[in-house]
């Protein structure tokens, strides 16, 4: 109990510093682009001093460029507020694909898996009762996995269901396995909040079983 | 003196370049490993200037493709993260590693630094 305990920290831990990571990283590569295009358009209305004309249509772009960079961390940071909100009730009821749709944005933003395509079929709301935080580790650990599995294609379909006890997440496309999922760390994250991982190879599909209710008791001791 | 700018973000890669060309230094730019190594397969650069976390190839496997091909070229990496583990590995690949964002006269003081001029 206390190494899962311990491992349960450590992969929170990890996937807090990983995320906090991307998103510090992505909002300093909008402040360069902030930085420099104010800076050119700084220079361009210097060089009007030694009778260079100004070009209205440069600047309104350079301008519209700024506006952009503004909306892309706008973005950036609700869903850095959404992450951080996440501990804010360490059980509580949770919407699934608000949680997925968060863990997907947080995934796009590392340079590795720009170049994959993430489609996300969402359902209607889906409501279980979980650790958010825990299940945000666990969706993530999973996309980290499915990130590396696509394959020539570069595509992932992630999709959310609901049969009558358990809510199932769907990562497909997986054509090209690489390593064993579940680790044993994603074993016990599963474990956390009573889900289970299956891995399908054969049909290139990554399951994550969730029920509607978990079990609290190792999650518990956390807080205690 | 040529400068090679390499930087996934389009936007910041192609402003750069412009303002450094401003300033006298003549600049091309690219925003992937392939397309600056058929770059620097056709003209002759004197700093390259690349950013570490790119999606396909990173600054640093780029710049051990263009030793192969010019060894006098002279490296500044620039990167978004700051973690000292990453400083370590960076500044040991390259002369200067620079984290985003930055003023631009740092950038020229070091472009200058590692030209020796």
């Amino acid at each position: 109990m206390k190494n899962d305990l311990g491992i349960i920290c450590a992969e929170g831990l990890s996937f807090f510093g990983n995320s906090n990571r991307l998103i510090s990283h992505e909002l300093k590569n909008i402040l360069a682009i902030i930085s420099e295009t104010l800076g050119l358009i700084d220079e361009l209305i210097e060089l009007t001093d030694n009778g260079m004309k100004l070009d209205p249509g440069k600047l309104r772009s350079l301008s519209k460029s700024v506006i952009e960079e503004i909306e892309r961390a706008n973005s950036i940071i609700r869903s850095m507020n959404s992450f951080a909100h996440s501990v804010d009730e360490f059980i509580t009821e949770v919407e699934i694909n608000q949680i997925v749709r968060l863990i997907i944005k947080i995934s796009k933003l590392d340079p590795s898996s720009r170049n994959t395509k993430i489609f996300f079929e969402e359902t209607s709301q889906l409501i279980l009762h979980t650790s958010p935080f825990f299940l945000g580790a666990l969706i993530h650990n999973a996309m980290d996995f499915a990130l590396l599995c696509t394959g020539p294609k570069k595509k992932i379909a992630v999709s959310s269901l609901q049969t009558t006890n358990v809510t199932k997440i769907v990562f497909s496309g997986l054509e090209d396995i690489k390593g064993i999922f579940p680790t044993s760390k994603a074993e016990v994250l599963a474990k956390a909040i009573s889900a289970k991982i299956m891995l399908d190879a054969s049909s290139g599909e990554l399951l994550i079983e969730i029920p509607q209710t978990m079990e609290e008791d190792l999650i518990k001791n956390l807080v205690l | 003196m040529n400068v090679l700018l390499v930087d996934d973000e389009e936007k910041f890669v192609s402003i750069l370049a412009e303002r450094l060309s401003i300033r006298g230094i003549d600049t091309d730019w690219a925003t992937n490993g392939l397309d600056a190594l058929s770059m620097v397969k056709k003209k002759k650069y004197d700093v390259a200037i690349l950013d570490v976390k790119m999606p396909q190839m990173s600054g640093i496997e780029l710049k051990r493709e263009f030793e192969k091909i010019d060894p006098a070229m002279k490296y500044i990496l620039v990167t978004g993260h700051g973690s000292s583990e990453e400083y370590t590995k960076g500044i040991a690949e390259a002369s200067f590693y620079i984290i985003k964002p930055f003023k631009i006269d740092f950038l020229i003081e070091k472009i200058r630094e590692v030209m020796g001029t």
